[in-house]
């Protein structure tokens, strides 16, 4: 808690959350808001300050990214964590450290079956990208539900969820997978452009699907509000 | 009754298919893929006394070279191949719209053409699509049209059997030197005097051929040891791939090869006087095709097929030809001079040189000695004797025409005598009305030659009139007209595609394909949609397509087996969140995965293998070892993984039989797979060097009794199986243990053929198998709506067996280009070449996994639970429905590559990749249609 006061600087954040953990719409859109800014910020550093860009060298520009919105998006969802009176904000620290690693052996994994180079050369990169995956995809939900293994089910497997914070969660880490994954598909087209490389338009296509996740998250969350509204009406 | 009818029904419908396919892919094939018989005959000196035209005694006594068809005019030809030169490289700007940057850089060609006393040329030379450097040499030495399927081709190696120009030198004791592109030495491997090749498959190195090339060519050039000269640059090709035609390195090349040039003329023409080395000496600059804008090359369209030749003679004099017979085409160029330039074909290169040189022309050429090029160092024949100087004037244009009038004489005897054998001798001649048409134009010029011609020539008293020279332009223009008859009915046969037959062969797929579709439903009650079987239907739907639209980009054909474990791998991921959902199968979808993932490392490795013989592909190696290849502990694992895979195998079929309570023929099938397994360890393991088994081959007698004894087993075990399925049909309705015993039969014929690859192979099939069995319908236990389980049928687990089978081909090594069948398979086993056997074998190395074991291998994707024998007849409906669907999902694939070979039949690769893949998919949809028939009739 002595954390979350800490960073009161994100007041809008404080605003819209409320303290049984639900969210309101303007308030999903300013994280969501702050998620694109930071993950501007890595682009922009990496830009401007190393002077490299994904195409240039994928593994320093992905570590710059995914060092900057790792921060962020634990900070962020930790104020949205289920049963905050439980668990510590160290512990929710740790546990998104846990689940970054995790998450990005998990992705990985997935993204060697599905034909990822294997290699000295492009280890780190892969490694990199993985733990931008991870971050797009396991930390907001490690953070938020923890070792519930029930919430995890219902959210990721069945894909039930419920309320604002799991949609969020949700559909924006769907939407990086599946940008991959149609990211993929431009690499073995004999363009002889150097983003067809691994793992530079899998990235963009996991940003773009993160992105358009988040998009399609806020017009459910609308349209469900909506709905209900009419519904009570 | 009703339900023996519907029995019978089920076991006639994948034989129609069958034979709807059959029908379309041969319609299609017609249209398409363009064949042509290679003779082995060739053509002698003697063969000309056959021939009604004047014999070498009666006119030429007085040589000292007794001539061979026709009086050689030349002595000696240099010819410098530039590859892919298109006819604005060497024809002046003058000709074209607008002039370019890359126009008139061979200043030195052009000088020498339009200049006043020389004897030069500059033709605008057509060549015959395919327009690839390999099929144009061919087409270029032989004096025929190459196909893409020219039937009598040796077994994988390029080397021309056909008697060709190169041949025909040798035969008459010419001696030859070659440099430059490296393809020369594969057409021709022992031809040559002398040669310098140097490699043409790096497209990025654009000077190491030429470089190469001018260190040779200059010395040569002053060297007497050789009549023929071939020199073949490459840069400019490779400029072209690399950068297109509007790019500095091109226009740096052309200045390069103009700089060349000017050094060979200067040479040359320091020895042409007489007495000199060069003293009647041909050279001859030639593009063998054109390219287009961007570089490419391989189809017909008009910037393709232009090429350009330059032709000039040392002996000094001015060419005279009728001006009825000349092609050239003039215009102004900017001082306000005439230039001209002339045309001539490709196909008729090997003729006229045949002729310059006086040796027999090649067997099966079909073009004709080209006037212009011929009267280049012809019209100086006779008029040594008669006034010097006075060429251009009508006597010796008379004089001229009379001898090449009789060199068409000979020529017309030997195109028609090739054309009469090529079609007794082809399985696919030409039409009876085309070869009448021919024989009149024939005989009606020979007439003509016999009655009036003959006699003229042979009084030879050297009084001419019109009279006589008008019956002697009549009779060449008689022979001109039949050999562009010839040349027209020959490419309409051998180049053009037939757009009307490829469409209805593949408008009748399409049929089929919709035909089949619905022949999965048939017989099925009103199928109520649930909503778990739809989205998986859907996304079924989803992966086939996605695999039918890669095929219309070569980069996805390329990389065809990555595409198909990609989608593999999805669909894994899919039926993995699938079974977390349902908190069952959690394990099979993990081993699943794993198994696609050591796919790919398998897939990875035969890519390497493809790149290192594709002219397509980079080999950019995705993965490494860090240890190096021969290491004694890979050696050893390398050694040893097989045999315990195979192990493994002995000990999964055994667990099987064990298991199921089943006796009699079928079980005894599967001990002999075992005891076959156990053989194919004992070869592996006297082969290897870390068992002390080095005397036991001996012992047993050579290294082939085993893959005998393999063979003789796996034919047993089918017999058997057959007979007892005729003689016991009814009895066991159990197909799993039927299809265990018919799979392991089949399989280790297959593990044999496929090497030591095969048992681990064979153990990752069997695993992922398994994984897709038990996944089968994991999407509908969660749904868990107490119906009958085995009322529907799961469209992803077919198309996961379906890819995986993909999969399987490119994982094995193989890939779809005829360098990727693996050769060595078709001996194991047998030392001789009995082709029906060993071609059996290949197909079996071939498509084994990836056909013959799928396809027989799917009853086993029903879950062995629930054998109550109500369910028996529901579960035969299902089995029907899914080899239907299999069948669909192939011939959807089929489908697509015939499309998009319809699309890109004037493509850069259509040769190069897209036909070898149509052949393969065909080949291996026609072979899934026969299976699948003797699986119905097997298992329904």
């Amino acid at each position: 808690m002595k954390e979350a006061k800490k960073k009161k600087k994100k007041s809008e954040t404080s605003i819209g959350v409320s303290r049984n953990g639900s969210i309101s719409t303007v308030g999903v859109l300013s994280v969501y808001l702050i998620n694109g800014l930071f993950l501007a910020v890595g682009f922009w550093v990496a830009r401007n300050r190393f002077l490299v860009d994904l195409v240039s060298d994928p593994s320093l520009t992905l570590f710059l990214l995914w060092s900057i919105e790792f921060p962020v998006v634990v900070i962020i969802y930790s104020f949205l964590r289920k049963d905050p009176e439980k668990c510590s904000c160290s512990k929710a620290v740790g546990r998104s450290i846990l689940g970054l690693i995790s998450g990005a052996f998990m992705n990985a994994l997935g993204a060697i079956a599905l034909g990822a180079p294997i290699g000295a050369q492009y280890l780190p990169k892969t490694i990199h990208w993985s733990l931008l995956m991870s971050v797009f995809t396991f930390v907001p939900a490690t953070v938020v539900f923890g070792a519930s293994l029930t919430d995890w089910h219902r959210v990721f497997a069945s894909m039930k969820p419920s309320g604002n914070i799991e949609h969020m969660i949700l559909v924006p880490a769907y939407g990086a997978i599946i940008g991959g994954w149609f990211g993929a598909w431009p690499m073995p087209l004999d363009w002889e452009r150097p983003w067809q490389e691994w793992p530079i338009c899998v990235c963009y296509g996991a940003i773009g699907g993160y992105i358009v996740g988040q998009i399609v998250s806020l017009c459910l969350m609308l349209f469900l509000r909506k709905h209900k509204s009419l519904k009570v009406a | 009754m009703e339900t023996y009818l519907k029995r019978n029904n089920k076991k006639w419908i994948p034989l129609a298919f069958l034979l709807i396919h059959s029908v379309a892919i041969l319609i299609f094939t017609r249209g398409f893929l363009l064949t042509r018989t290679e003779l082995p005959f060739h053509s002698t000196c003697s063969d000309a006394s056959l021939s009604p035209c004047l014999s070498n005694s009666d006119h030429n006594h007085n040589q000292k070279q007794p001539k061979c068809w026709t009086k050689p005019v030349v002595d000696r030809v240099v010819i410098i191949v530039l590859d892919a030169l298109r006819i604005d490289f060497l024809a002046p700007s003058a000709f074209f719209p607008e002039a370019k940057p890359w126009m008139d850089k061979l200043t030195v060609l052009q000088n020498l053409a339009f200049g006043n006393e020389s004897s030069a040329k500059i033709f605008k030379a057509f060549a015959d699509p395919p327009t690839t450097s390999l099929q144009r040499l061919k087409g270029l030495t032989t004096g025929g049209l190459p196909t893409f399927v020219d039937v009598g081709n040796s077994f994988g190696a390029p080397a021309i059997v056909e008697d060709n120009f190169i041949n025909q030198l040798v035969l008459n004791g010419k001696r030859l030197v070659m440099m430059g592109d490296d393809t020369w030495t594969q057409l021709f491997p022992n031809q040559f005097h002398k040669s310098y090749p140097f490699p043409s498959f790096n497209v990025k190195d654009l000077d190491t051929v030429d470089n190469g090339c001018i260190e040779h060519l200059f010395p040569t050039l002053y060297k007497d040891d050789w009549d023929v000269l071939i020199a073949h640059f490459l840069g400019v090709d490779h400029a072209g791939h690399i950068f297109g035609v509007d790019s500095m390195p091109m226009i740096n090349k052309l200045e390069q090869y103009n700089k060349v040039l000017e050094k060979v003329v200067d040479i040359l023409e320091s020895q042409a006087g007489p007495g000199g080395l060069h003293e009647n000496t041909m050279v001859i600059v030639m593009g063998d095709h054109g390219q287009t804008l961007n570089g490419d090359h391989g189809g017909g369209t008009a910037e393709e097929v232009e090429t350009t030749m330059f032709a000039m003679s040392t002996k000094r004099h001015t060419p005279s030809v009728p001006p009825e017979f000349d092609t050239s085409s003039c215009k102004q160029d900017p001082d306000g001079k005439k230039i001209c330039i002339s045309s001539i074909e490709q196909l008729d290169f090997a003729a006229t040189l045949s002729a310059l040189l006086g040796i027999s022309f090649p067997f099966g050429s079909i073009g004709h000695v080209n006037p212009e090029l011929y009267a280049l160092s012809s019209s100086s024949l006779n008029l040594d004797n008669i006034e010097l100087g006075n060429s251009g004037t009508q006597p010796a244009v008379n004089e001229w025409m009379k001898n090449y009038v009789n060199v068409l004489c000979v020529n017309a005897w030997q195109v028609k005598r090739y054309i009469d054998v090529y079609s007794n001798s082809s399985v696919v001649g030409f039409s009876s009305d085309d070869m009448s048409r021919i024989s009149n134009l024939y005989s009606a010029a020979e007439h003509h030659w016999s009655n009036s011609i003959k006699h003229t020539l042979m009084d030879n008293d050297g009084n001419e009139d019109s009279t006589n020279t008008s019956a002697l332009k009549a009779q060449i223009a008689a022979y001109l007209s039949f050999f562009s008859s010839v040349a027209e009915l020959a490419r309409s046969k051998w180049t053009e595609f037939n757009l009307t037959l490829m469409i209805t062969g593949f408008v009748m797929l399409v049929i089929s394909l919709i035909l089949q579709s619905l022949a999965i439903f048939h017989g099925d009650k009103p199928f109520a949609v649930d909503s778990g079987l739809s989205t998986s239907a859907a996304f079924s739907l989803f992966i086939v397509l996605i695999r039918a639209c890669s095929f219309l980009s070569n980069s996805y054909i390329l990389e065809e087996g990555k595409v198909a474990n990609f989608l593999l791998a999805t669909t894994g991921l899919i039926k993995l969140r699938y079974s977390l959902m349902s908190k069952t199968m959690r394990k099979e979808a993990f081993i699943f995965l794993a198994m696609v993932s050591v796919l790919r490392v398998s897939i990875d490795i035969g890519l390497t293998k493809q790149a290192a013989t594709s002219q397509f592909m980079s080999s950019s190696p995705t993965w490494m070892l860090g240890l190096a290849p021969d290491h004694p502990a890979l050696t050893y694992a390398s050694e040893i993984a097989p045999i315990v895979s195979v192990a493994v195998l002995i000990c999964v079929l055994y667990r099987g039989i064990a298991k199921t309570h089943s006796e009699g023929i079928w079980k005894y099938v599967t001990v002999g797979s075992m005891l076959n397994y156990f053989l194919i360890a004992l070869l592996w393991a006297s082969e290897s060097k870390i068992f002390v088994l080095d005397g036991f081959l001996q012992v047993i007698g050579g290294r082939n009794i085993i893959p005998q004894t393999v063979y003789a087993i796996g034919l047993l075990q089918l017999f058997l199986l057959a007979s007892a399925h005729m003689f016991c049909a009814g009895k066991d309705k159990n197909w799993v243990i039927r299809a265990v015993a018919l799979v392991s039969a089949c399989s280790s014929p297959v593990i044999l053929l496929s090497g030591k690859q095969g048992s681990m192979l064979a153990l990752a099939y069997l695993l992922a198998g398994y994984c897709i069995m038990r996944l089968e319908g994991v999407e509908r236990s969660t749904k868990s709506d107490g119906q009958n389980k085995f009322s529907k049928l799961d469209p992803l687990c077919v198309v996961q067996w379906s890819l995986l089978s993909v999969c399987m081909f490119f994982a094995s090594g193989h890939w779809c280009a005829f360098d990727g069948l693996r050769y060595g398979a078709a001996f194991v086993g047998f030392d001789e070449f009995v082709l029906i056997r060993q071609a059996i074998l290949l197909t079996i190395e071939t498509f084994g996994f990836s056909i013959i074991l799928s396809v027989f291998g799917l009853p086993l994707l029903i879950p062995i639970i629930s054998q109550t024998p109500q369910a028996h007849g529901e579960k035969r409906h299902m089995l029907f429905q899914m080899y239907m669907l299999y069948g669909v999902i192939s011939a959807t694939t089929v489908t697509a590559t015939i499309l998009c070979v319809t699309i890109h039949r004037r493509h850069l690769m259509v040769w190069g990749l897209f036909a070898p893949k149509f052949v393969f998919d065909v080949v291996g949809l026609i072979l899934t249609d026969v299976l699948i028939c003797l699986a119905s009739v097997y298992y329904l």
